[in-house]
């Protein structure tokens, strides 16, 4: 045990955590350079490379042969890297016990350096400071050390500098994490405690389980059971993840591996959770265990009614490597069948959305997100959970309103205080405090209601800010606020698809705008259509898209007449498109209008 | 009975809003005439004993062929295409290139029809579209087509041009009248992409009436003439009975067409097909003997049924027992769905087995066809 080490490395985005990943695979043999082609080896699925984040947890085991003779059992667990995973980060954090952070020289600390990191420490972790991309010519390497220094309150001799992109200071790394990381501690004949840091779904093996074993051994064959649900398994197979899986026969303390145990449905291999013996089992599960729900909500539908079952298979496939998925099937007035999906966050949201378009080839239309909110009733004193607007009770009813609130960490060059400042106020937030990092950097803390975030926050923070400040967020509590549901009304009969909560204060401004760029979203067509906001029945705002007057082609002669028939075949597919509300043809951007409106 | 349409793609300068092919120089005209009356020589054995009803001299400007130019260009013709005696053979001309003697000459070939791209009775509205002629030159051309024999006389008017009132509008339509034209094309200013008149909307330099003072003048326009006795029998088109354009009515009635020219279509048997849109590739491909195909496409059930539908709606309605014998279904089965609204929203007419653009529908025919095809 005194050979292993469990080590992740911890980043904000882009600043060199899979490139370091592939340096120290290759450094150590695990890897050679061909096979590393261009690809990063951590992230293996399209849409993370594209985006730069690994979106599912996976380990590797490398073998290092280290100064002192002894060869090294060294396993690196990754670690997603957005604040919508940063539960999943927490439990793989606790796999380990060090960490490498990495800090790109030419942008300093940012939001998500210091949220990982503040999670780290909270799991005990040796804390192995990098400072990434020093062969760069902007980098500030001795500004970001002291950054660094500050804020772990480590020597300026314990940062170690890096080119992952050159390979030099790698080997210092692995060095490193032989020498500082302090091996796992665990009894081989305690009752077993395995925590689940991931799992993902595999066509014909079930559920693989990615584990670390704290206490204990886990033998092929034995029998085995989770913490949170009581289900019982056999092990039908234990092995350790090199490039790919090897089967070992057992798992013991201080190791990290992969279990397969004939799991059908991932939603049963929660991470976080304890996997001990059936037979001599642990006293108590290992902390922390938490279950991940959904934060964000949304409608997706299909384009064509015909999709529906398209999409719920596609959903469902979905889900068997994504347990946080959440769906349930709705219907609305407007859009017809499809499904209410619960997601961690918006980022979630986005790739589930992307992967039903791509991997699956769907169309679909989104309606905007909300957070869930409860709702107390004047005479039951009834709870409500409402995560469909359209859902809200009727006024009159209501009691008062919950909504969840997040505590947001911003980092920011500090020239551009006053615009974040006045962005969080926009978004009803409340500040908290500002320290500095340095006399140029600021670390703001507000807190915000997450409906308010949900959508185009990122954006604005980037935009006034030059694209400088980077954010985090963790949610916080929940709050009675002053919360109305607004509804759209197309020639009078409401779509409930455009309905929406926002606060009083807001309503008579978001309704205003809102009709105006569905105004600019619906075509004219043969008819008027009248666009109104309302809440209950008092309307607080009005636009018309004027009735169209004429659309006839003038000239279809011999030669025009292919060209016409393509046309009008472009036409029908494009009428496919829109969804007809009673007469009223809307095409699908205006059901995510919303999200594009301007200040 | 089939038709037969010639390209002339020369014009004296290009109209800021046509996207009809043709270039602006006539240098190659000589050799664009040998490589034409090779392609009709060479394609006589498509037509084999069929017996047509018309030719259409499009183009471009066909009344830039000279008298001998055009002799042997209808020799030609006739000696390779069985036209029946009674055909119609109509050319385009653009006034400013007609001379009495010219038109004289035309008449004698056989041309019986003649077709005035007069676009408007206003110099300033004739500048902004870029035509080459004045107003007083297409009066004296249609004077002078009176005068070499032709009775059936049409002329191409715009409306909608930037700025035009209705009683501008009104004005043209009027000496049109009086100037005992038997036929009356009106079409709408239409922004084509590619074109002059699309860059200058786009650069703002033009901007287009509003689609309400489109609509009020195209309804001005239909009333105007129902008024005189002339019937819309297409969208576009007005003639006085018995003066309808009976090439064009063949497009319309789905009758086969042969195409020649650069950029000519034509529709043989269900397949449709059609030549390269250069005049240069057009000369070169002939020369070397080759015929200058640019692409063609098989028409499917599917895809006659849909150019049926909208062709037909734009003109005489949609004839359900005629339906039935070139489809094999029934109509209201096929698009009973589709139907039934628009009968319902008297966008539609049923008269008896034939279904018409209601009044209001002429105003929405696209949108009408997009739902029905």
């Amino acid at each position: 045990m005194d050979l292993i080490r469990n080590f992740c490395i911890i980043a904000h985005i882009d600043h060199g955590k899979s490139t370091l990943a592939d340096r120290l695979l290759e450094t150590t043999g695990t890897i050679t350079e061909r096979e590393l082609k261009t690809a990063q080896v951590l992230d293996d699925m399209d849409l993370e490379q594209e985006r730069g984040i690994t979106i599912k947890l996976h380990a590797i085991q490398m073998k290092y042969k280290h100064t002192d003779g002894e060869t090294y059992t060294l396993n690196l667990i990754d670690t997603p890297g957005h604040v919508d995973f940063s539960y999943e980060v927490s439990r793989s954090l606790n796999a380990c016990e060090g960490a490498i952070l990495v800090v790109d020289a030419t942008q300093g600390i940012e939001a998500q350096t210091i949220s990982n990191l503040y999670l780290a420490v909270e799991a005990g972790l040796e804390i192995i400071p990098v400072i990434n991309k020093v062969d760069l010519q902007s980098a500030m390497v001795d500004q970001v050390s002291q950054g660094i220094m500050e804020l772990i309150g480590c020597k300026k001799e314990e940062i170690i500098p890096v080119s992952a992109k050159e390979g030099t200071g790698v080997p210092d790394v692995l060095r490193a994490v032989v020498e500082r990381v302090p091996p796992p501690v665990g009894d081989p004949n305690a009752p077993l405690q395995a925590l689940i840091f991931d799992s993902v779904y595999d066509t014909y093996r079930g559920a693989v389980v990615y584990c670390r074993v704290m206490q204990g051994t886990m033998k092929q064959g034995d029998e085995i059971k989770f913490f949170s649900n009581k289900k019982e398994f056999e092990v039908e197979e234990v092995g350790i993840l090199h490039m790919k899986k090897i089967k070992t026969g057992e798992l013991t303390a201080g190791d990290v591996g992969f279990m397969i145990a004939g799991v059908k449905d991932v939603g049963d291999t929660n991470v976080g959770d304890t996997i001990t013996h059936v037979k001599g089992a642990a006293e108590k599960p290992l902390p922390g265990y938490k279950e991940v729900k959904p934060m964000v909500f949304s409608g997706i539908y299909p384009t064509t009614s015909d999709d529906f079952e398209d999409l719920r298979e596609a959903l469902s496939k979905l889900r068997l490597n994504d347990s946080a998925i959440n769906y349930v099937p709705e219907s609305s007035a407007a859009l017809g069948f499809g499904f209410r999906c619960g997601f961690l966050g918006l980022l979630h949201m986005e790739i589930v959305q992307e992967r039903l378009e791509r991997e699956f080839d769907l169309s679909i239309i989104t309606t905007v997100p909300n957070v869930e909110y409860l709702v107390y009733l004047k005479n039951s004193g009834e709870e409500v959970i409402v995560d469909n607007p359209s859902d809200m009770p009727d006024p009159a009813e209501i009691d008062y309103i919950v909504e969840p609130y997040i505590k947001a960490q911003i980092i920011t060059p500090s020239d551009y205080m006053g615009n974040i400042m006045k962005l969080c106020m926009d978004r009803r937030g409340e500040y908290i405090n500002t320290t500095y990092l340095d006399p140029t950097r600021a670390d703001v803390e507000f807190e915000l209601p997450l409906a308010e975030i949900i959508f185009d926050f990122y954006d604005k923070l980037k935009s006034v800010s030059r694209g400088y400040a980077s954010f985090d967020y963790n949610f916080h509590e929940n709050r009675q606020t002053d919360l109305v549901k607004l509804d759209i009304l197309l020639n009078g009969e409401p779509v409930d698809a455009l309905s929406s909560i926002v606060h009083r204060t807001k309503a008579y401004e978001w309704g205003r705008r809102l009709c105006r760029k569905l105004k600019d979203l619906i075509p004219r067509q043969m008819y008027e259509v009248i666009i109104q906001a309302a809440i209950g029945n008092k309307v607080i705002a009005r636009d018309v898209v004027k009735a169209l007057r004429k659309n006839v082609t003038a000239k279809c002669y011999g030669g025009d007449i292919s060209r016409k028939r393509k046309l009008l075949e472009k036409q029908k597919e494009g009428k496919k498109r829109m969804k007809q509300v009673g007469t009223i043809e809307v095409p699908q951007e205006a059901f995510l209008a919303v999200l594009s409106i301007d200040d | 009975m089939p038709h037969l349409y010639i390209h002339i793609p020369f014009c004296e300068t290009k109209c800021i809003y046509c996207d009809f092919y043709s270039v602006e120089s006539t240098d190659e005209k000589g050799r664009f005439l040998e490589a034409l009356l090779w392609e009709l020589e060479e394609r006589a054995g498509e037509a084999g004993d069929t017996v047509f009803e018309s030719v259409f001299l499009g183009g471009g400007t066909p009344s830039l062929l000279d008298a001998g130019q055009m002799e042997r260009l209808m020799n030609t013709l006739r000696k390779h295409y069985r036209i029946t005696p009674d055909a119609e053979v109509t050319t385009e001309a653009n006034p400013g290139t007609t001379s009495l003697e010219k038109l004289r000459a035309y008449r004698e070939l056989g041309i019986n029809r003649i077709s005035f791209g007069v676009q408007s009775f206003h110099d300033d509205d004739l500048k902004f579209l870029s035509r080459i002629h004045t107003a007083d030159e297409a009066r004296e051309s249609i004077a002078n087509a009176h005068e070499a024999g032709f009775d059936n006389i049409n002329l191409d008017l715009m409306f909608s041009l930037p700025g035009q009132t209705p009683q501008r509008w009104k004005a043209n339509l009027e000496e049109a009248r009086q100037l005992e034209t038997k036929h009356i094309s009106c079409y709408s200013l239409t922004v084509e992409n590619g074109t002059a008149l699309a860059t200058m909307v786009r650069n703002r330099a033009v901007t287009m009436p509003p689609n309400e003072s489109d609509a009020l003048l195209f309804e001005r326009t239909m009333s105007t003439m129902a008024e005189w006795g002339f019937r819309q029998y297409e969208i576009s088109n007005y003639a006085l009975p018995g003066y309808e354009c009976r090439h064009n009515l063949g497009y319309w009635r789905l009758a086969d067409y042969l195409g020649f020219g650069p950029s000519a279509h034509g529709t043989w048997n269900e397949h449709r097909r059609w030549n390269v849109s250069n005049l240069r590739s057009y000369i070169e491909a002939c020369e070397r003997k080759e015929l200058p195909i640019a692409g063609g496409e098989y028409l499917t059930r599917e895809m006659r049924q849909e150019e049926f539908i909208y062709l037909r709606l734009r003109s005489e309605g949609i004839n359900s027992i005629e339906y039935e014998a070139r489809f094999g279904s029934d109509f209201y089965t096929d698009r009973g769905a589709q139907l039934q609204p628009l009968l319902a929203g008297e966008l539609l007419i049923d008269r008896e087995g034939t279904i018409k653009l209601s009044e209001k529908g002429i105003l929405f025919a696209d949108e009408i066809c997009t739902r029905l095809a």
